[in-house]
């Protein structure tokens, strides 16, 4: 199912600031409102903006299944990732990169939640777009 | 050395692991993860010693508070033990690698709910386990099993929602949510009794406690056998913890701890009642988790929260051993009568010996929770443990009675194998705890065959009691009475 020319422009041309949104919450969120979650949340809506306009089967061109299960169970590992390395300095989620990175740990904890967050959401909308098997 | 909070961060990274096989077309070695997402928490129990820790050297009041003391190590080891007897089991169960991803997150969200000592994180680690059995309980797509699930994910969410309502009470009068800072700044209040009744509430529907068990032999019966072991084993057992953390930090007022108490009596009567009447096998069993939910409550009511712990732990076990024998005993048909272990001795030995660990027969390790138990109550209360268990053995000797009469369907060897290790645990968990025979038993054991020959020619197990579907209206029903009953406990906790 396809909308009108105007609504498939539009979201062309919103998409990419969406994402742009995003990366900048995802990194600044540690000093300045945002995060994870809700830079998540922008990369999500970016992408089920592109569905609704464009459909399942062209949005899954771009974004396959695969790629978006693989990092979503692969951010999750991240975050956890970071908090077991983190006893290797002495303590479970310690703050241990925060010499070498603005934000520490804070910040590449939120850039594995913004992916994670995101994906899951695409996944969703992707397992009941299938199951209502439409378009 | 501060590695408590392992206990819930490896079943998730293995979760995850074990999530990534899907995308990397590896589903043939799913089973690997899982397996070392079931045991690795071990390793921690084993090796770390018992106290409080909060997480990542944070400040007390900002950070995340978890322990491992005599309240949560009879909890954490039963459902370490259940978890690793589902898991052996569940490798000839399930096929997809949805279940066990799931297993694993369940596996987590109670680890994480025994450990922690902060109402939001508790709460968290809850709802991970919640979530997970409800997909869980649909898991098997059959449409009873399904409607079994949504009537459990209404309820025990409506439940949720307003236990986070209670806890932000909690929050707004005191200002912590860490259990031991609630405790030291709390002052009686009407706002502070208003919330540990929405609290109580909550907690009894999601334990399965009598008036609010309404939901629990469904989705315990319906859902597949490895899940109802630990439904009824561990994922119950969770509320019962957050009511020992409600009840041990904050002031609960005497018109609440009696009522309390009423309920569980109530409840363990009503169990044994309802699941006489049972002619489903796994769903005798699912009563009697309301029952057995009881004795916890009445350990928790009169402020005996070891025995309860115990009790609890003690539950996991002979419970968790019950529905996977019978469950799998019962693979073709559930009906009492049709199915037995009379060419299965292995399978007749381990029933037996459940069923007399659950009626709180010595050697095992339900007399000796059923001892702590009665230990902390004072005169007729003591009674109402002692009829129950006559009760319990009734209803065990009637599950008995149809098993041995039934042939066994061919069983693979991990299947016996999961539920004679619980069996076994049982036995030996008792022996360890220093559990010693009683003449009583033998008296009680007499009383509950005596009664079963009695009822039997009263022709009380012919009533027909059947109920075929989970139907939409229930959860209705269902919602109404929590409205009810919660009016009714903020009553009381004015009194």
């Amino acid at each position: 199912m396809k909308m009108s020319l105007v609504v498939r422009t539009t979201t062309k041309l919103i998409a990419p600031f969406l994402v742009t949104y995003g990366a900048y919450l995802t990194i600044y969120g540690y000093e300045s409102p945002g995060g994870g979650f809700q830079a998540g949340v922008l990369f999500a809506v970016s992408v089920i903006l592109l569905m609704t306009a464009y459909g399942y089967r062209r949005t899954k061109k771009h974004f396959p299944l695969r790629t978006v299960q693989l990092v979503e169970s692969a951010s999750a590992l991240w975050v956890v990732g970071i908090a077991l390395i983190g006893l290797a300095f002495g303590a479970f989620f310690l703050n241990f990169l925060r010499l070498y990175i603005p934000g520490g740990t804070v910040m590449t904890f939120n850039i594995g939640v913004a992916l994670k967050v995101g994906t899951s959401f695409v996944l969703v909308f992707y397992v009941l777009s299938r199951w209502v098997d439409r378009d | 050395m501060g590695l408590i909070v392992l206990l819930a961060a490896l079943p998730l990274l293995f979760a995850f692991l074990t999530a990534l096989t899907v995308p990397l077309r590896l589903e043939k070695l799913a089973k690997y993860p899982f397996l070392a997402g079931a045991v690795a928490p071990w390793a921690v129990f084993l090796f770390e010693k018992a106290g409080n820790e909060v997480v990542g050297g944070w400040p007390r009041i900002g950070g995340i508070e978890v322990s491992l003391d005599v309240y949560n190590t009879p909890l954490v080891l039963g459902e370490l033990i259940l978890f690793t007897a589902v898991a052996v089991y569940s490798l000839d169960y399930f096929r997809e690698v949805k279940a066990f991803v799931l297993l694993l997150l369940l596996h987590a969200g109670l680890l994480g709910a025994f450990i922690s000592r902060d109402l939001f994180n508790f709460y968290i680690f809850m709802e991970i386990a919640s979530v997970s059995s409800f997909a869980l309980v649909g898991s098997s797509g059959k449409r009873k099993a399904v409607r079994a699930a949504y009537k459990y994910l209404m309820l025990s969410l409506l439940a949720s929602y307003f236990f986070v309502f209670s806890i932000g009470v909690i929050y707004l009068k005191t200002g912590y949510l860490n259990l031991e800072l609630i405790s030291e700044s709390v002052m009686p209040s009407k706002e502070i009794n208003v919330a540990i009744a929405i609290a109580f509430a909550s907690l009894l529907l999601k334990a399965g406690i009598f008036p609010l068990h309404v939901w629990l032999p469904d989705a315990h019966s319906l859902a597949p056998t490895p899940v109802s072991a630990l439904l009824s084993g561990a994922v119950v057992k969770a509320p019962a913890y957050g009511m020992i953390l409600i009840f041990s930090a904050l002031p609960v007022s005497e018109g609440l701890s009696e009522t309390a108490m009423v309920l569980a009596v109530a409840s363990i009567f009503f169990g044994v009642a309802m699941a006489l009447l049972q002619k489903d096998a796994k769903r005798l069993l699912a009563y009697h988790t309301v029952s057995q939910m009881g004795y916890v409550l009445l350990g928790i009511a009169s402020m005996n929260f070891v025995g309860a712990a115990y009790y609890a732990m003690a539950h996991s076990l002979f419970k968790g051993g019950l529905f996977l024998s019978v469950g799998s005993l019962g693979k073709k048909s559930r009906k009492l009568g049709e199915f037995g272990y009379k060419n299965a001795p292995l399978m007749a030995l381990s029933v037996l010996m459940l069923s007399l660990a659950i009626g709180g027969v010595s050697p095992f390790i339900g007399s000796y929770a059923k001892g702590l138990i009665s230990s902390g109550l004072a005169g007729a209360w003591k009674w109402a443990v002692l009829a129950g268990s006559v009760g319990t053995l009734v209803s065990f000797t009637k599950l008995n009675y149809y098993l041995t009469k039934g042939e066994a369907p061919a069983l693979p060897l991990s299947w016996k194998f999961a539920s004679f290790a619980l069996a076994l645990a049982a036995f030996v968990g008792g022996l360890v705890l220093g559990a010693v025979p009683k003449v009583t038993d033998v008296y009680l054991l007499l009383a509950g065959i005596l009664l079963f020959l009695l009822f039997k020619m009263a022709g009380v197990f012919e009533l027909t009691l059947e109920k075929e579907d989970v139907k939409p209206g229930e959860v209705n029903t269902g919602a109404m009475l929590f409205a009810l009953f919660l009016l009714l406990l903020l009553y009381l906790a004015e009194l």
